[in-house]
């Protein structure tokens, strides 16, 4: 394969899922700023959410005025829809027709921004806000996020009161969200905290200011003294170049490598810096830099759950029948989206892996394409009375004709060696010869078939 | 290079962490001191103050109208204590000084929520840090280089808890051993483990999905090994916590090497009409537990064992309207063994007259016990794996 077919795999990895084979077959042979035009394009073309989702979480009652049977059916059907959008995403991630690098980001920023939520129609919103600005200017970002429903009663803003603030809103938007631990003092969170005082929300999703609850007094906040509220603060805080500094380095760790190389940090965070926040022109610079392309960072990353569902589902336009299968296997991997561990998002890197998420992850291309037997019992959420069942099956169809279409060739060794090139991204230091015994080589179509579970099936495989 | 040559120079390069277990000195498999912890986890929050009930107390009566255990219900320990009547199996034990209880057991600024609660308990922060590894994830850290294998720290469940996974290592899970034995006996993956690559540096990532690969296919044929040694002579109960216990009594049984056991018991999570859920659950915990004390008696471990059971966190005190509790904070925490050095009560009950808005006030800290564990039980350095001093308290 040549470097710059390399290369162009290692970028629609990193932006995205990983290209379907009629997508490779095309593209391997594009330059770095075709393919970057055709992934800004696709993210800025496409359009919101489909209706399933959105019809899922609508909420018209009031909530408070309803019965407590009401209440509980409708918490009930609440997270039924958690669940169909925790399946709807990952199938949107590996929807060919969908844009990846959107994709992409909105699931970085959901780690970012992590937030746990248990209603519907605020998670909704919350997705909404993160497409909006995924790609847009990290300024408008934060605001948005101070104001949304989910984050505020995820970090008791609900409660933050001008007679008793609460600062758990204000200390993560600085430890976690902006300026990073080191930064900033006990007394600036508490004065920060008085600045969001009365930011609240309804059950709507819809952001309310309760001036009544708001603290329009003096503050003096990072050295600066007046009557700052919410905007103010994190307006500060984008004054401070280290905010540039600490999202680059997460954007490093996620999208390069997980050792940062503090030169090319600086760099990133002087670009996003100068660009007042801009995310698009940020991301854009950083699949532009050589560095990026360097070995060193190819193959490197382990993926994540939601990486390597979607990716599969990508490559092989996967088509898993049973939404619970997707958000089993989220559960199963250590990924279940809105539902991250906790505030500081999935730490990712070498945590996703123990035994048993390792053991699914080798096995999961044999569940998917084989029909093979798949058996796990996920831990039951705490409310649950008893124990729940193990899944015994993946219900997922695949079609593997476009796959044979592109990779049958005269010989085998011409499809190992193209196939390998499509579906791995590290170096792999096994020959055909050592797949033989474990590939049906009698016909050509089953011989594809057979490998990419191989393939698929291997550590190598988990990288990216 | 072939993977046997490639652990050999890798082993010249002095780094032994490739090497898989058969090939280590033995000298530190098995316990260095010969103690066993098993952590039993009762999740939901169990509602201690009707497991261990202040039946002579006013308040908790008049607290609990429906709900509170009367005297004459209950299983009497002595004029102010008695045990919910389902612990019927566990008095035995607790007469012959197996099992102390120790009361308001917490931590400062309780968090009310299972999830985050579940987590300050696994990774042993303060409840406004947010930590990425466990406990027992960080005790195998703390152990030295190679001569850990990640099954010394053994939860029986298809996945792996925060608590076990460690900031370099990582426990093991297994549900069941014979079917975990099935899934590794895959012939391709056996063979792709063979062919570790060499080409990779140890410290990239494809090193460490290959090193994870090779200890989980050995730790699986280890246990299956060990697990056909020995069969329980004792008749457990046919629930599945009885189950995992009669699975982790059997492996200890057979001396294998694991130090960390732990196991979990769902559905504690009682808003709504209480009693029958939970007088099922506490039989099958004090069944379950009775019978795994009993095999370990006699097959004389139970001096070398330490049980602790806990839940994220307690109920309030006051019963809700559905005849069921809502979460509170402190509760009580249950150690069993042949070597506690205060059996029965650790502590007095909690003050009910002494409440944070309607919650019992925690008056041991859960990391005081995590730290008196792991200095005095393990033999490690609990600063070290915990962040911070703890005084410890007098457990064993």
């Amino acid at each position: 394969m040549t470097e710059s077919s390399q290369n162009i795999k290692h970028l629609y990895w990193r932006a995205g899922f990983g290209l379907h084979a009629e997508e490779w077959a095309t593209r391997k042979s594009w330059t770095i700023p075709q393919a970057l035009d055709q992934l800004f394009e696709a993210a800025a073309n496409d359009r919101m959410l489909s209706t399933r989702i959105e019809k899922a979480t609508v909420m018209d009652e009031d909530f408070r005025k309803l019965s407590n049977e009401k209440k509980k059916a409708l918490m009930q059907q609440s997270r039924k829809n958690i669940r169909v959008l925790r399946a709807e995403w990952v199938k949107r991630m590996g929807d060919p027709n969908r844009s990846a690098l959107l994709e992409k980001m909105c699931l970085f920023w959901h780690g970012h921004f992590a937030c746990t939520t248990k209603m519907a129609q605020l998670a909704l919103r919350q997705v909404q806000s993160i497409r909006k600005h995924a790609l847009g200017n990290f300024r408008d970002f934060v605001k948005a996020i101070a104001r949304d429903a989910s984050m505020i009663r995820f970090l008791n803003n609900q409660q933050n009161r001008k007679r008793k603030p609460n600062e758990n809103f204000a200390r993560e938007l600085m430890e976690l969200f902006t300026i990073g631990r080191g930064h900033y003092s006990e007394q600036d969170i508490k004065e920060a905290a008085r600045a969001f005082t009365g930011w609240s929300s309804n059950l709507k999703g819809e952001f309310v200011f309760r001036s009544r609850q708001h603290d329009f007094g003096q503050k003096t906040f990072l050295g600066r003294t007046g009557n700052f509220d919410g905007d103010d603060i994190i307006d500060r805080l984008l004054e401070e170049k280290q905010t540039a500094r600490f999202i680059c380095q997460k954007i490093y760790r996620y999208f390069v490598n997980d050792q940062l190389n503090d030169q090319h940090v600086e760099d990133l965070a002087h670009h996003f810096y100068q660009s007042d926040y801009d995310i698009g022109g940020l991301m854009r610079y950083l699949f532009l830099q050589d560095w990026f392309y360097d070995p060193v960072n190819q193959g490197c990353r382990i993926k994540s759950p939601a990486e390597l569902i979607a990716g599969m589902i990508r490559s092989l336009k996967i088509t898993i029948k049973e939404e619970k299968a997707l958000v089993f296997l989220q559960k199963a991997l250590g990924q279940s989206l809105f539902d991250p561990p906790n505030v500081a998002g999935w730490p990712g890197g070498r945590q996703w892996i123990d035994n048993s998420t390792l053991l699914i992850r080798l096995n999961l291309a044999n569940s998917l394409i084989a029909g093979q037997e798949f058996k796990f019992r996920a831990k039951d959420e705490f409310e649950a009375q008893q124990r729940g069942r193990a899944l015994r099956k993946l219900d997922a169809s695949v079609d593997m004709t476009p796959i044979v279409a592109q990779f049958e060739r005269e010989n085998l060794r011409q499809s190992f060696q193209e196939l390998t090139d499509y579906l791995i991204v590290p170096q792999l230091p096994l020959s055909k010869d050592f797949f033989d015994p474990y590939t049906i080589k009698t016909e050509r179509a089953a011989y594809i078939k057979t490998l990419c579970i191989r393939l698929m099936s291997l550590p190598e495989y988990q990288l990216c | 290079m072939k993977r046997r040559n490639f652990l050999k120079a890798s082993a010249l390069a002095s780094s032994a962490w490739m090497i898989p277990s058969f090939l280590r000195s033995q000298s530190l498999a098995g316990s260095p001191n010969g103690k066993t912890l098993v952590v039993v986890q009762l999740s939901g929050g169990n509602d201690g103050l009707n497991t261990i009930v202040p039946y002579r107390n006013d308040i908790y009566h008049r607290s609990r109208p429906r709900l509170a255990i009367s005297a004459k219900d209950v299983l009497k320990v002595d004029d102010q204590m008695g045990f919910h009547p389902a612990f019927e199996s566990l008095r035995p034990l607790y007469d012959q000084g197996l099992m102390s209880i120790v009361n308001s057991v917490g931590y400062p600024n309780p968090d009310r929520s299972h999830f985050r609660s579940m987590d300050i308990w696994h990774t042993a922060s303060n409840s406004d840090e947010y930590w990425s590894s466990g406990w027992l994830g960080r005790y195998l850290d703390s152990q030295c280089k190679g001569c850990l294998d990640p099954h010394h720290a053994l939860e029986v469940d298809d996945g792996l808890s925060l608590a076990l996974k460690g900031k370099q290592r990582q426990g093991f899970a297994m549900s069941n051993v014979q079917s975990l034995k099935r899934t590794t006996d895959n012939r391709f993956l056996q063979a792709v483990s063979r062919q570790l690559s060499t080409q990779q540096q140890e410290e990239h990532n494809v090193a460490y999905l290959y090193k994870t690969l090779i200890d989980t296919q050995e730790s699986a044929g280890y246990l299956y090994e060990q697990s056909k040694m020995h069969r329980s002579k004792v008749t457990y109960p046919k629930t599945s916590f009885a189950k995992d216990l009669k699975q982790i009594a059997e492996l200890m049984t057979a001396d294998s090497t694991v130090k960390v056991y732990y196991v979990s018991l769902t559905g504690f999570d009682t808003h709504v009409n209480q009693q029958r859920q939970q007088a099922r659950l506490l039989q099958q915990y004090a069944e379950g537990m009775a019978a795994f004390v009993k095999d370990l008696s006699q097959n004389k471990l139970l001096d070398d064992t330490l049980i602790m059971t806990f839940s994220e966190f307690g109920r309030r005190v006051q019963q809700n309207a559905s005849n069921g509790t809502d979460h509170g904070t402190a509760n009580n925490l249950f150690l069993m063994g042949g070597k506690l050095k205060k059996a029965g009560f650790f502590n007095t009950a909690p003050d009910l007259s002494r409440l944070d808005k309607g919650d019992l006030i925690y008056q041991i800290d859960f990391r005081d016990i995590y730290t008196s564990i792991l200095d005095k039980w393990l033999g490690q350095d609990s600063e070290r794996i915990l962040g911070r001093n703890f005084a410890g308290i007098d457990i064993v």
